[in-house]
């Protein structure tokens, strides 16, 4: 009797969770089991099956002698590594004023996070109408005295800051929502204390409120530099890679790869690569947490 | 407690079933379908906006093949990298596709060989459907290891076009052959004003790529401009790219005669914003023969007429640039293919003379050439130069550059584009930009 009350509980539960891991192992397990596979393939998914060569990692050894990926590979990099320190500390700073220093909290909070709700393709497309000749940005940028304001999306040199100033406005609202909630639950007794004993607002947020938000910046600079390397939209529509390979992206590169020049197991290899390299970097500051995340 | 247990099965178990239902309605549709003699509905996906040309012929098709009941539906998809990869996508999964256009050679290319088109020999020989009497000696360009797996239906022309207002205004004829020198003179001498009131000598259209502005090369380089004979170099050393890169970067920021390629990238500038507003003098793009007729959309009083390409120097050009195009097949996973290919016969004998008048010149010899000519300048015989419009556009040539070499096509284009961007915006200069080109692509085609 014991058994099949026990048995029963148990098929209930699996029927319960039964569609949710039917639908998790069809659309995420076995693709990505199947882009591990054919990581190792040369395959033109056009001509069927059939034709998946197998080259025994040639991919892996072939990427890194292709400009392409190398590019890519840096402009990522270059891309996070700007993003990151400027988007978490920029939340930080954001939040600590909001919470000091503004009345009405919510409907700040709230305007903060409507970019980072919005569709990517709508953002993108309204800043490239920003960032025309004739678009406010350099209309601005003129009227304040710079001669030559660049030309953005169609610079160079200027086209990948244009992309990452666009992607710390669109970013940002989700770090000073998840700070300000943390800073809702920071101790007032340790700031009345610091301030008997003379501490400057800048010394309360050095010593007290930076250290205290440490897990909560921990966390925010592990999500937004995973997020901040799979960037694609933006440059999907802004710049298309363009000009030449300024802006060319890991993520871009990936999908030119796969649907333009029709090299899926090359695709799938370069996604396995963007994997194992944000694993390794989360890793690394994981062990490095406990030099500074004071919980 | 056992009353909730029992709720919280059935409600797992109709939740289930619900999975199901979706597949078991469909079947019961098919199976009606089968029993009576219904009308069948082909579905045909095309490039071009239904109202410039492709209702009307569907509309022609459907009276006169009601009886037989057959009817045609007409889908247009974007003829861009994502509406290709839409249909790439639809043929796969053997969606409801029966008939579509490829429009290149490369595209149709891979179509063939990923089994996305199908071989129409059988349908050729039993119908003795003379594809070379219909469509001239080019044809055998356009088959793919010695199989047609296309009909095309337009002549793809191209040239220049002209605001033919502004060179009578400047004493200038429209030019039936001129070099590379007299073409920057004319747009340098057509260049007037400043600024936002600035009305330039050309534009090159470099919105979507930088490497556009390089057509005119097929006139010299023939069908396969990027490859050496063999298609295992590329032909990125030859003289003529440097030439013709040096030209469009010299009227851009020397002259200043062109609009740059940053202002059209970063503006998004279109041929009917800036030619059709008559604020350029030349511009390329003749597939814009339908915007020109539409004075509703883009309002204009002056008259267009077509130049050829310019050559390098005085020797005439070797190629023709164009040949056939609008390639209609057939999906193979398609349940009505003998209708399909009914559909494509009448349309490469007859039915495609409604999309003349938006300047889709038909390729079948069986259509009139006059009456194409009176179809496409019909209602603007004031906004179109008929005379060179035949010469450029309706004229069927003998020397058309085909594309035959599909071999990494996409890698060398994007590589080619991106040293054209470079050079336009100043980075390189012409030579190191071919230099570079080479040297990138032989790599590719080495792999």
């Amino acid at each position: 009797m014991k058994i099949s009350k026990q048995l029963r509980t148990d098929i209930t539960g699996y029927l319960f969770i039964g569609p949710n891991i039917i639908v998790f192992l069809l659309f995420t397990i076995i693709p990505i089991i199947f882009s591990f596979v054919i990581s190792f393939s040369n395959w033109d998914y056009t001509q069927g099956f059939s034709n998946i060569n197998f080259n025994n990692g040639m991919n892996y050894i072939n990427m890194w002698k292709d400009e392409w990926f190398t590019k890519s590979l840096i402009n990522t990099v270059v891309y996070s590594i700007t993003l990151v320190p400027i988007t978490v500390f920029l939340a930080l700073v954001i939040s600590v004023l909001v919470d000091k220093y503004v009345i009405g909290k919510t409907p700040v909070k709230l305007a903060l996070f409507m970019p980072y709700i919005s569709n990517i393709v709508a953002i993108s497309i309204v800043w490239v109408v920003m960032y025309s000749p004739y678009g406010p940005i350099t209309q601005f940028l003129k009227s304040i005295g710079i001669k030559n304001p660049p030309q953005w999306v169609g610079d160079y040199h200027w086209a990948l800051p244009g992309i990452i100033i666009m992607s710390i406005w669109a970013g940002i609202g989700y770090a000073v929502l998840i700070y300000t909630s943390s800073i809702q639950s920071l101790p007032e007794e340790l700031y009345e204390a610091a301030q008997l004993d003379g501490a400057s607002g800048l010394q309360q947020f050095t010593k007290i409120t930076i250290p205290l938000l440490s897990p909560t910046t921990f966390f925010l600079i592990t999500t937004t530099l995973i997020g901040s390397f799979q960037v694609f939209g933006q440059i999907y529509i802004m710049t298309k890679g363009g000009p030449g390979t300024s802006t060319h992206v890991l993520v871009y590169y990936i999908y030119t790869s796969a649907f333009t020049f029709f090299k899926m197991g090359y695709a799938a290899s370069m996604s396995w690569i963007l994997f194992i390299i944000l694993f390794v970097v989360t890793i690394v500051q994981w062990k490095f947490q406990d030099k500074w995340v004071n919980y | 407690m056992k009353k909730t247990k029992l709720i919280a099965m059935i409600l797992t178990v109709a939740m289930s079933l619900s999975l199901f239902a979706g597949c078991g309605a469909k079947s019961q549709v098919k199976s009606q379908d089968a029993t009576k003699k219904e009308t069948i509905t082909l579905k045909l996906w095309g490039g071009v906006p239904s109202e410039y040309g492709p209702q009307e012929v569907v509309d022609n098709f459907n009276k006169e093949f009601k009886d037989k009941g057959i009817q045609v539906e007409y889908t247009r998809f974007v003829n861009d990298g994502q509406g290709n990869l839409k249909l790439d996508t639809g043929l796969l999964s053997g969606g409801d596709l029966d008939l579509y256009m490829s429009y290149g050679m490369d595209t149709l290319s891979k179509r063939a060989t990923g089994k996305m088109a199908m071989d129409l020999t059988s349908f050729i020989d039993k119908d003795k459907f003379d594809m070379v009497k219909n469509f001239g000696d080019a044809i055998k360009n356009y088959n793919i290891n010695g199989k047609t797996y296309a009909v095309p239906e337009t002549l793809t022309n191209s040239g220049i076009l002209i605001n033919k207002d502004m060179f009578d205004a400047a004493g200038l004829a429209v030019p039936t052959s001129w070099t590379y020198d007299e073409f920057r003179a004319i747009a340098k001498k057509l260049t007037k004003g400043e600024g936002q009131d600035k009305t330039y000598g050309m534009f090159f259209n470099t919105v979507q790529q930088a490497n556009y502005a390089a057509s005119f090369i097929g006139s010299s380089l023939g069908g396969d401009p990027y490859y050496k004979a063999g298609g295992k170099e590329s032909n990125f050393d030859n003289i003529a790219f440097e030439k013709n890169l040096q030209l469009t970067s010299d009227m851009m920021n020397v002259d200043k005669s062109a609009v740059s390629h940053i202002d059209t990238a970063t503006q998004k500038l279109t041929i009917e914003g800036l030619f059709l507003s008559g604020k350029a003098a030349m511009s390329l793009g003749v597939w814009s023969t339908r915007s020109i007729k539409d004075t509703v959309k883009f309002p204009h009083t002056f008259m267009t007429a077509y130049a050829p390409f310019p050559t390098v120097d005085k020797e005439p050009a070797k190629y023709t640039v164009g040949g056939l195009g609008d390639l209609l097949s057939i999906n193979p996973k398609s349940k009505y293919t003998q209708e399909a290919w009914d559909f494509i016969k009448w349309y490469s004998e007859k039915g495609s003379l409604p999309m003349a008048k938006y300047g889709r010149v038909p390729a079948s010899k069986n259509v009139d050439k006059a009456a194409v000519l009176k179809a496409s300048t019909q209602g603007a015989e004031k906004l179109l130069d008929s005379k060179s419009f035949e010469t450029i556009m309706v004229k069927s040539y003998t020397n058309y550059g085909v594309p035959t070499i599909t071999n990494k096509s996409a890698e060398l284009s994007k590589v080619f584009n991106e040293e054209c961007e470079a050079v336009l915006t100043q980075q390189k200069t012409a030579k190191q930009a071919m230099q570079s080109s080479k040297k990138r692509a032989d790599a590719l085609l080495k792999q």
